[in-house]
């Protein structure tokens, strides 16, 4: 499959953390042609196993999405919501949301006070949680026939193109390095590699890398590689905190292990392929925290996409940093070697 | 003309053209005469059979939209409502800019990258921009230089029981129902009005208007619901499902008082769903009517919208229709 076919209908699917068996089974179907074999795990983590005789190296991106479940139904049939992982309240008003009610999926409204019954008060203060309500066009009765606490409810799914290779989608984060990890697992298929890799793609990132927990202690590798998305340079951003949104980025700091980031580093110059530094002084944020100390620990990198609004369904990245992150990535792998054990801390 | 269709062409006040187009042909072949007047107004005759009375009926063409300033060094493109968009519901969303209909997102900081002061900040027209994915201001301002009109991607989706959702219903109801009266033939000689410019100060009826010789004028709108959340009882407007809503007052008018009292008794002797707007809220075409040459009656029925000026209107589609056979009833009365 394309990788720009996948993305399209793998961003498309319902996965907020906690509810993410479509997207597992959409991804777990997606690894099945390039892997030896695939397993989805109790929590839905998909692993896709690649056999090899060397080192054994799990590479993660989580397949969950942030979003919200329906906390309460008011009297007139509105739904409260509450926040799945970081969803921004201010991007809410005016989009158009998916309700995945037990009896299928309803279209909803995020209602806004339209501006000819706004007081000056309004205008000067964001609409939070407590105000904000999903419409769902049907009679309160109707609402509690169809639809109960708890039910997920997804931002809209749109999958747009922009000029220069950049693509707006929801769910970026991090179902594009999904995509990544499958486009890297085809392109193995032609390189020779010692490695024995599991691609995993990780439940329960956004509220704490439990799906990372899991699969690290199941798999016991020996290296680990997580891949994710980092902040893409956007006005107003602090000093320091954003890389350009046109090539890779990997990280450097206590939690990740130096040698293996030189030999990323080394993998990528040698191949003419551009990866950016950012530093990370303490936690990475990211699957890379967890599965670093897995176990008696496990040396990790961190290789991350750089994508404009995080946590919107207006996400933008690279597809040009994209194609190359597989390129790395596979590269990476195919040189991952036995000896290096002797080097890892001299 | 399917309302779906309506709904999904763009046309911001000013830049009605494509609108204008589709209304003129679907409306050629209904009516006696059409032409387009010095405002860019669809004027759209049909003689009666009788011609016992002058009336005429308008629904504006234009709708809420944006429009590019310049682009930043770094290619991002700035930008400013056309009508009243309040910036919070603009954030996040998907638009088509200028002729090239290019697409392009409005972006804001992250969450995880703003501070507390950040988080409580409105953020307004000022720091707001469109991101196509230009990398400089020459090729960003290329394909959608200043004065491009932008336009929210959104689609028309039925939704719920009988509602649908969209960008546009105001006033692409009134359109659509126009269009609808222009099918039937009356004793009254009929005039429907597609206007330009509602949303930027009533300016396209203003020109209808002095052309007009109307006896009375019924204005075919989409109005603020706000039925829901949080919104006080006292500025519930109006509901959707509860039919068409016939004003006795706005911002803009005073409808004539026997007109609104006629508009009710008709309704419920046909057994049409009706309610009355409550509030005074927001204003339309019909002042523009009302105080133009030596003044008109004028009475302003609404659909009921919730979230109006915003990518995700919502009506219910009974009350569309009952706008519709108001309209109709109050034309074929002898």
């Amino acid at each position: 499959m394309k990788t720009e076919d996948f993305l399209r209908e793998v961003t498309a699917l319902p996965g907020v953390t906690g509810n993410e068996g479509a997207a597992a089974a959409y991804i777990a179907d997606a690894f099945r042609p390039w892997v030896d074999e695939v397993e989805i795990t109790p929590l839905h983590c998909v692993v896709a196993h690649k056999k090899g005789d060397g080192p054994k190296v799990l590479v993660c991106a989580h397949l969950d999405e942030i979003g919200m479940m329906v906390s309460a139904i008011e009297e007139d049939g509105s739904l409260r919501l509450q926040s799945v992982g970081g969803v921004d309240p201010r991007v809410l008003p005016g989009m158009r949301v998916r309700v995945y009610a037990q009896g299928g999926m309803l279209l909803g409204v995020v209602g806004a006070t339209p501006p000819h019954l706004l007081k000056d008060a309004d205008r000067k203060s964001n609409y939070t949680w407590d105000t904000l309500y999903v419409d769902l066009g049907m009679s309160p009765e109707q609402v509690r026939e169809k639809v109960r606490p708890g039910d997920t409810v997804c931002f809209e799914a749109r999958y747009v193109e922009l000029k220069n290779g950049r693509v707006a989608t929801k769910t970026a984060d991090d179902r594009a390095c999904v995509a990544i990890m499958l486009a890297a697992a085809e392109r193995l298929n032609a390189l020779r590699h010692h490695a024995d890799i599991y691609f995993v793609a990780t439940c329960q990132e956004e509220i704490g890398s439990w799906g990372a927990l899991v699969s690290g202690f199941a798999l016991a590798p020996d290296y680990g590689v997580a891949f994710d998305v980092c902040h893409a340079d956007t006005p107003g951003a602090p000093a320091n905190s954003t890389s350009k949104i046109t090539s890779l980025v990997t990280s450097k700091g206590p939690y990740l292990n130096p040698f293996l980031v030189k030999k990323l580093e080394e993998t990528a110059k040698s191949n003419g392929i551009e990866l950016q530094v950012s530093v990370d002084p303490r936690s990475t944020a990211t699957d890379a925290d967890e599965l670093s100390v897995t176990r008696a620990g496990v040396p990790t990198v961190l290789l991350s996409l750089p994508i404009k609004y995080m946590h919107t369904n207006v996400e933008t990245f690279d597809m040009h940093a994209l194609t190359e992150g597989a390129r790395l990535l596979a590269l990476y792998l195919a040189q991952v070697e036995q000896s290096w054990e002797d080097e890892l801390w001299n | 003309m399917e309302l779906k269709t309506l709904c999904e062409l763009n046309g911001a006040s000013g830049n009605e053209g494509a609108v204008r187009k589709a209304i003129l042909e679907a409306a050629r072949p209904l009516c006696d005469h059409v032409r387009i007047d010095r405002m860019g107004n669809v004027i759209a005759y049909k003689k009666g059979r009788t011609g016992n009375r002058r009336l005429m009926f308008s629904a504006h063409m234009d709708e809420v939209g944006f429009i590019i300033l310049d682009a930043t060094d770094d290619g991002l493109l700035q930008f400013r409502s056309v009508g009243g968009i309040d910036p919070r519901v603009i954030v996040s969303k998907y638009v088509l800019v200028g002729e090239k209909q290019v697409k392009g997102v409005i972006g804001a900081l992250a969450i995880h990258l703003q501070s507390a002061e950040d988080r409580k900040r409105v953020l307004g027209y000022d720091s707001l921009y469109i991101d196509i994915g230009a990398k400089t201001k020459d090729e960003a301002l290329a394909d959608c230089p200043p004065g491009s009109y932008v336009y929210f991607d959104s689609s028309y989706q039925p939704f719920g029981d009988g509602c649908v959702v969209s960008k546009a219903l105001d006033d692409r109801v009134g359109c659509y129902n126009l269009l609808r009266l222009l099918e039937n033939s009356y004793d009254a000689d009929v005039t429907c009005a597609f206007v330009t410019q509602e949303e930027v100060g009533l300016r396209g009826a203003h020109g209808a208007a002095f052309d007009a010789g109307a006896d009375a004028v019924i204005v075919l709108e989409g109005t603020t619901a706000g039925d829901m959340g949080d919104v006080e009882k006292v500025r519930r407007v109006c509901e959707p499902g509860k039919g068409v809503t016939v004003s006795f007052m706005d911002n803009a008018s005073i409808a004539n008082r026997e007109l609104y009292r006629e508009l009710l008794a008709l309704a419920e002797e046909k057994g049409i769903a009706a309610q009355v707007k409550r509030a005074s809220t927001g204003g339309n075409d019909a002042g523009a009517y009302q105080r133009t040459q030596q003044g008109v009656r004028t009475c302003v029925l609404s659909v009921p919208c919730r979230y109006i000026h915003g990518p995700s209107s919502v009506v219910k589609l009974s009350d569309v229709e009952a706008q519709y056979q108001l309209a109709r009833a109050f034309a074929e009365q002898a």
